[in-house]
């Protein structure tokens, strides 16, 4: 499904974040992407959601054959990738059902589906977002506008359920998260986890993959993976701390 | 040596002490009689021995000055202002060559200012050129500087020594003709500073300037110039004292810095001019030209002002971004206490590319003061992806003072991005009972509060000129509380 | 002393002027506005401003009226309409169907005659011996216009809709509004000026509120953009009053907004809201003046600017605290997001105070579309026009938010921003 291949990524000062990424998802798969700090874990997020700011200086990137590189971030929304932010971005007077639904009617175009009218639309939200434990007051105000950092997380994987992607991109979902609601999130994600849909997870920490078990983990450091394996390399690397990549190295 | 956070001990010692500078030093003056024409600028520039070009630039500027208008768009009364009342030129008798030869009534004057010179001054690690009226009339650290090829001196030196870069740059950042007071300033200095920090030099020491006014009648027309050649750095020192008067006097000085290609200047004042008595008789009027220009690519700019003293204060420090990624910044504090009045700013012309300012301006207005924060941040149609930033706090105490906002913003570029925000409050009765709750007199709680507000302003500057401003602050607010 | 150049034209109309029971304070004003002549940029509320376009003479005329149609700017719901056409009143176009009582709404040119004491009040020194030249010349020149006065106590049912249309070529309009609202009384007025050509339209609007009264002002200028539009408010807020002004600026190739706002008593309170949009070479300029002469007052200003291809817009806030106006409470914000590389922006939000127990705040921004905000839309599959659509469209409605009450005059509004954003961009 998502094939990136030698893929080197700069930041528009010239540093030369990715260098050299190498990385095959298929449908159905869950990878997890670790790796300390600045290693360029949430670079390639952006890069693969078309976030301008970067640029691609080497190798290629296809979604379902198709090469996702030329495409604007939005077009890359619609073909199915959908990235859950880091940071939830505030947009104070853009209402959250109407932009929901501004996004949702774009995606269901795109797939040759016809628009949901209010009646449809309300519907498929209650049902959302009684799993997710959202106050439905939440979605009467902007776009993140007053969430708190618990809320804004849960609103992304709400906004992940309702858009139905092929491909999520979760960059830190985990930051900021108390257990109750890293709980929470962690179900909403794998109430969608399918055979047809693949995730990649981005995370610093081992204990998102407490509750949601990945297929792959790879390790992430100065712009390469430089360590993949099942799902018990990611206890030894909280047993030992990134620094034994540096072992490995040595 | 104290440290800022010891403030409320000096302040406290500091307490109803008044105007702690007010004593005239008895010295013989080589003055001109009051007045002003071409005559008065063909003097001055003889008696300083200047070259023909010099003379010639002064005189441009006088007769440029002549067709010129005192500015009135500033919110401050100012009562008309006789040019021709005040000398032009007043210098120390003999001029010495070394500080042995120094007069030692002078020394004592600075040792009652606390100025470091000699001993004092190797131990603060300064190096003073001090400027008595209008003549420099002592360097230390000369030959230390000279190694490192860095060039501080007296302005007049300058012209003797270096004429090929103070020719280069004189003028080059506020134009003779500038406004009123830099075409009067140009056509009379009468000394000031100058400094040049080659390539790559870093200089070790804070270099500083004190400027007082002394002899009756005189005006003070001092002219700084600063150039920080490519990579290197400087942080320059300028403090005022002087003694008490009654007459007002005028006071017009210009700075111009020039940064070139990545180098840095930090220039920081504290202006403890005599601001008058309560019912407004005396006091400096301040009218100041200073500007930098920021002539390379990342080249770096930043004033710091604590401006306490002054009948009146006419000053906005400016910064012309012209090298990309260029910064410019502007962190004041001003106080105007009992007739006060400051109507002060900046100004940032962004005119390269990723191009940054920073302003933080924090105004206390107490007894009948008047405080006027005026700005300016253009961001010209090259500034691509500018930035500035602007915040400026007022503060009230007592009902019969003002403060006063007047900023401008002009946005000629799509990418650049300018955020302004301003409050104007009085000091919080909740602040204060709290502190006196805690047993701090009313004057200390608000010196307290007070030093807090300012505390973004005040960390900008260095460690010696924070400890004295903060007891600056503490002594102009004196009997602003009940 | 001398009559400036650029008044003389207008001699000869002030000279055809019929004597009315205002002529002698008409003298005076066209004598302030031969002195005063047109404000220059040496002029600190004028420094943005580029009067090019008043080059030429727009003088009063009597142009046959045509027949509008204002359908697509009239309001949807009940309301009392006075229509103007090219500065004089349409009854045929108007209706205002029967009036509550205590309620008079007339035009001002039909008020005159009669009414010795209402007329009176049309004018005032700012005219005959303040500073602007242009109310000045208003008021020597006026023909029309609107007075609404309600009794004490009375709460007007339905906003009173004035819509101006302008279609004369090369004229002037001037238009003399009243509004007095008597004690505890509330009305909404909704001004609308459109039109068609180069025009000239210089509207004075002078406000009593009374104590506790009420004023919800809202106008709607979408002019011609090869017209001139000049708005002048002169209100007074007595004890607890209200008034609430916005101005959505969408026309006129040069256009002004001036409210000045004085506080007559305490406990009043007034809120200044608008948005501009501007594109094409359009200049558009809001100003507010503020005097707080009386304590315990409250001003709430949020002006927010969208300006696209060689656009210029400009905010111009003041507010003053005088000294005896503790417990003051006023905050200025002005936002504005700049579109093109040629258009440009001048913002200069100014506070001026001389009380001390006061809460007075202001800010201002200039900048581009948020980026993180528009590749948090795209990267939920939204187009960058709709998400650049959507955001102008928030950015706007920020302000008219503000407007509390009368959703209907918030949707009408709203309406016509979003017109505005379906005309296709120029690209730059």
């Amino acid at each position: 499904m998502l094939n990136i291949k030698n893929l080197h990524a700069k930041i528009t000062d010239g540093r030369e974040i990715l260098k050299g990424i190498n990385l095959d998802v298929k449908p159905g798969e869950v990878h997890a992407i670790m790796g300390p700090n600045g290693s360029g874990k949430s670079t390639l997020a952006s890069v693969l959601a078309g976030r301008p700011g970067y640029e691609v200086t080497e190798g290629s990137v296809t979604f379902d054959g198709k090469d996702l590189l030329p495409l604007a971030a939005d077009e890359r929304a619609r073909e199915g990738i959908f990235l859950a932010f880091q940071y939830p971005v505030e947009i104070p007077g853009v209402n959250n059902m109407y932009f929901l639904r501004a996004a949702l009617n774009a995606v269901r175009r795109h797939r040759g589906q016809p628009d949901l009218d209010a009646g449809q639309f309300l519907k498929a939200v209650r049902a959302k977002l009684k799993e997710l434990e959202i106050n439905d007051d939440l979605l009467q105000r902007g776009v993140n506008v007053g969430f708190s950092g618990g809320e804004k997380k849960r609103n992304e994987i709400f906004q992940m359920a309702m858009l139905e992607p092929k491909l999520g991109l979760l960059d830190e979902t985990d930051s900021g998260l108390d257990i109750d609601a890293l709980r929470l999130v962690s179900n909403g994600i794998n109430k969608l986890r399918s055979p047809s849909r693949a995730m990649v997870l981005i995370t610093h920490y081992q204990r998102l993959l407490d509750y949601i078990e990945p297929d792959h983990i790879h390790v992430l450091s100065g712009g390469k993976i430089v360590m993949s394996g099942d799902k018990t390399l990611a206890a030894e690397l909280e047993k030992r701390g990134y620094a034994m990549l540096d072992e490995t190295a040595a | 040596m104290t440290s800022p956070d010891d403030s409320l001990d000096t302040i406290h010692a500091l307490t109803g002490e008044g105007y702690k500078y007010g004593f005239v030093t008895d010295i013989e003056s080589d003055s001109l009689p009051p007045g002003l024409d071409e005559s008065t600028v063909r003097f001055i520039s003889a008696k300083k021995q200047e070259p023909e070009w010099l003379l010639e630039w002064r005189l441009q500027a006088f007769r440029h000055w002549l067709t010129m208008e005192n500015p009135d768009w500033a919110k401050l009364k100012v009562a008309p202002i006789d040019y021709q009342a005040s000398s032009y030129y007043s210098a120390p008798k003999e001029g010495p060559k070394s500080l042995d030869e120094v007069d030692p009534e002078l020394l004592k004057t600075y040792e009652k200012l606390g100025i470091p010179l000699g001993e004092r001054a190797a131990l603060a690690g300064i190096a003073v050129d001090a400027v008595f009226d209008s003549v420099s009339v002592a360097t230390t650290f000369k030959s230390k500087l000279n190694e490192m090829g860095i060039i501080f001196c007296s302005f007049g030196e300058a012209v003797r020594e270096h004429p090929e870069l103070v020719r280069k740059y004189l003028g080059s950042v506020v134009p003779q003709g500038d406004n009123f007071f830099s075409a009067l300033n140009s056509a009379v200095f009468s000394d000031g500073s100058f400094a040049y920090i080659p390539p790559g030099i870093r200089c070790p020491m804070e270099l500083s300037t004190y400027f007082r006014i002394n002899a009756a009648k005189s005006g003070q027309f001092e002219r700084t110039l600063l150039i920080c050649d490519k990579g290197s750095y400087v942080s320059y020192l300028e403090g005022c004292t002087a003694p008490m008067r009654d007459e007002n006097q005028l006071h017009a000085a210009v700075v111009e810095l020039i940064a070139l290609e990545d180098a840095e200047i930090k220039y920081s004042t504290v202006q403890n001019w005599y601001p008058g008595d309560a019912q407004g008789k005396g006091g400096i009027y301040n009218f100041v030209t200073k500007r930098g220009a920021c002539r390379g690519d990342r080249a770096k700019i930043s004033w710091t002002q604590v401006e306490t003293g002054s009948a009146i204060t006419w000053k906005y420090p400016s910064c012309l971004l012209e090298g990309d990624g260029s910064v410019g910044a502007f962190y004041s504090v001003a106080i105007t206490n009992n007739m006060q009045q400051a109507d002060t700013g900046t100004k940032m012309i962004h005119l390269g590319k990723n191009t940054t300012s920073t302003i933080i301006s924090k105004g206390i207005s107490a007894g009948r003061g008047q405080n006027t924060y005026r700005g300016l941040v253009r961001m010209q149609p090259k500034a691509q992806n500018a930035r500035n930033f602007t915040q400026c706090d007022s503060l009230l105490i007592g009902d019969r003072c003002g403060a006063h906002t007047v900023p401008y913003i002009e946005v000629r570029n799509p990418s650049a991005r300018c955020e302004h925000e301003a409050t104007t409050s009085k000091i919080s009765d909740d602040q204060m009972f709290y502190c006196q709750q805690r047993g701090l007199s009313k004057e200390d709680a608000l010196s307290l509060i007070v030093n807090g507000f300012c505390k973004e302003v005040l960390k900008e500057l260095p460690m010696e000129f924070a400890v004295e401003a903060q007891k600056l602050l503490a002594v102009s607010l004196e009997g602003s509380v009940g | 002393m001398t009559a400036k150049p650029e008044t003389a034209p207008y001699r000869a109309a002030f000279t055809a002027h019929p004597a009315d029971a205002l002529a002698d304070q008409r003298k005076s004003a066209f004598a302030r506005f031969e002195t005063l002549g047109f404000p220059t940029r040496r002029e600190e509320a004028w420094r943005f401003t580029n009067l090019r376009p008043l080059q030429q003479a727009y003088l009063p005329g009597t142009a046959t009226a045509s027949k509008p149609d204002i359908a697509a700017y009239a309001f949807d719901g009940e309301s009392y309409r006075l229509v103007f056409v090219n500065g004089r009143f349409a009854p045929d176009l108007s209706h205002t169907g029967a009036l509550p009582k205590g309620v008079r709404l007339d035009n001002t040119a039909k008020l005159l005659p009669g009414h010795q004491d209402l007329a009176q009040s049309l004018l005032d020194d700012t005219d005959t011996a303040g500073g602007q030249g242009f109310a000045a010349l208003n008021a020597a020149l006026f023909a029309d216009g609107y007075v609404l006065v309600l009794e004490d106590g009375v709460t007007l049912d339905h906003p009173v809709e004035i819509v101006h249309w302008g279609d004369a070529p090369d004229q002037s309009f001037h238009l003399r509004n009243l509004i007095k609202l008597g004690t505890g009384s509330r009305a909404t007025i909704l001004e609308t000026y459109i039109g068609e050509g180069r025009y000239w339209t210089n509207a004075v609007t002078l406000v009593d509120v009374a104590a506790a009264a009420s004023l919800r002002h809202v106008k709607l200028q979408d002019e011609a953009t090869t017209a001139i539009h000049f708005g002048q408010v002169r209100g007074t807020l007595d004890r607890a009053a209200r008034y609430d002004g916005f101005v959505l600026t969408l026309g006129s190739e040069l256009s002004r907004h001036d409210s000045f706002i004085r506080y007559a008593g305490e406990n009043a309170e007034c809120g200044l809201f608008g948005a501009y949009l501007l594109r094409g070479a359009q200049e558009a300029t809001n100003m507010t003046v503020v005097d707080h002469a009386t304590p315990h007052c409250t001003t709430h200003e949020v002006f927010k600017g969208v300006v696209d291809e060689r656009a210029h817009g400009v905010f111009l806030g003041k507010i003053t605290v005088r000294e005896d106006a503790q417990k003051t409470n006023a905050n200025q914000l002005n936002k504005n997001l700049l579109l093109s590389a040629r258009a440009t922006v001048d913002t200069k939000p100014e506070l001026e105070i001389f009380a001390d127990d006061v809460k007075c705040s202001h800010g201002a921004t200039v900048g581009d579309l948020d980026e993180d905000a528009m590749f948090y839309l795209e990267a939920r599959g939204i187009s960058p026009d709709e998400a650049r659509r959507m955001l102008i469209e928030a950015f706007a409605a920020d302000a008219i938010d503000r407007l509390e009450g009368e959703p209907a005059l918030r949707a009408h509004l709203a309406a016509h921003v979003q017109r505005w954003l379906n005309v296709a961009r120029v690209p730059s």
